[in-house]
């Protein structure tokens, strides 16, 4: 519910921007490792969406993203199953950088 | 029309936090962000600690609670100074509200600020709030599984605790799975097996503290 909050804060300061009044649909970018659950974010967005910031029955878009390493011993690139395994399959490294997985993003939106 | 925004969610939050993290940099002051879930022990941990660094250091507290302010007053009764955040039902703390406390405290005059997160292993991992080091307490009586459960948080940890070693006997806690499940999701993670009760294994910790925040001063 706070994630959505903070995503109604920026589109409401957003939206007047581009001379939007109504917003019809919004885009997320999700990221696996980050907890959001995207039941949870379109429950909670279908609550806030009720507010005159937003068209009726406005729609939100989730893309989900895997969580992606990259093993920096060896250069692989990999993914990690179900968040976990956060060791290089090619060479047992464990010195990797996450590269995917932790977005929480607003892509666009769309409104008249 | 369609407006793209490319904007992170939490983007106004990680502005907030990088002004803090500036600020204690200039004030030569270590955040240290601690985090558990609840009943991990992380307010009895605390107050051990303070009454182990308060000749040592100078230290201040931030309780971050639901409701309560139970946790504050427990540690004011130490003679420290502390402020009680209370998040009206949120279940972390953001950045801004650790910037909105920061003016209750004389920050020329201290070395360490600790902050007692939430009781929750999931949304404070995402929030930064400006902190030179997260600290996660895991305790015996929570079980295994709570490493591979919450991956993120132990793998944004910069050490884990694992309180109530005192009651290893009593529970199914097994260290051996701990290991296992930490080098899966953090190898080389520094750990510190301890009982905040009894005191077992606070000395190493405490010396351990000590380091970083020295560490953080001479640099």
């Amino acid at each position: 519910m706070a994630l959505m909050e903070s995503l109604v804060r920026v589109l409401a300061s957003e939206a007047p921007r581009h001379n939007i009044t109504q917003i019809k649909k919004v885009k997320l970018t999700v990221g696996a490792l980050t907890h959001a659950l995207p039941d949870a974010l379109r429950f909670a967005f279908s609550v806030l969406r009720e507010q005159p910031l937003f068209a009726p029955g406005a729609e939100l878009e989730i893309e989900e993203r895997k969580t992606r390493c990259r093993c920096r011993d060896c250069g692989a690139d990999f993914a990690v199953e179900g968040n976990l395994g956060f060791l290089c399959p090619g060479c047992g490294g464990f010195a990797v950088d996450i590269i995917q997985g932790r977005e929480l993003q607003i892509d666009y939106f769309e409104g008249d | 029309m369609q407006i793209k925004l490319g904007q992170n969610l939490l983007g106004a939050n990680g502005v907030i936090a990088g002004e803090i993290r500036r600020l204690m940099e200039e004030k030569g002051i270590f955040l240290l962000n601690l985090m558990s879930s609840p009943g991990a022990g992380k307010t009895t941990l605390l107050e051990k600690t303070l009454t182990a660094l308060k000749d040592r250091l100078r230290l201040a507290v931030i309780e971050g609670d639901v409701a309560t302010t139970k946790d504050a007053e427990r540690i004011a009764r130490l003679g420290i100074s502390v402020v009680q955040i209370n998040t009206h039902g949120a279940c972390h703390l953001d950045a801004a509200m650790v910037r909105d406390v920061l003016p209750a405290f004389d920050l020329d005059s201290l070395d360490l600020l600790i902050v007692e997160n939430v009781g929750n292993l999931v949304c404070p991992a995402e929030f930064d709030l400006g902190e030179s080091m997260k600290v996660v307490v895991l305790s015996t009586t929570e079980g295994n599984d709570k490493v591979l459960k919450y991956p993120l948080m132990f793998r944004e940890a910069d050490a884990l605790l694992l309180n109530k070693i005192d009651l290893l006997p009593f529970t199914d806690f097994h260290l051996d799975e701990l290991a296992d499940d930490l080098g899966r999701i953090h190898p080389g993670l520094p750990r510190f097996d301890l009982s905040a009760r009894t005191g077992e294994g606070m000395e190493r910790w405490i010396a351990w503290l000590l380091a970083q925040v020295e560490g953080h001063r001479r640099r």
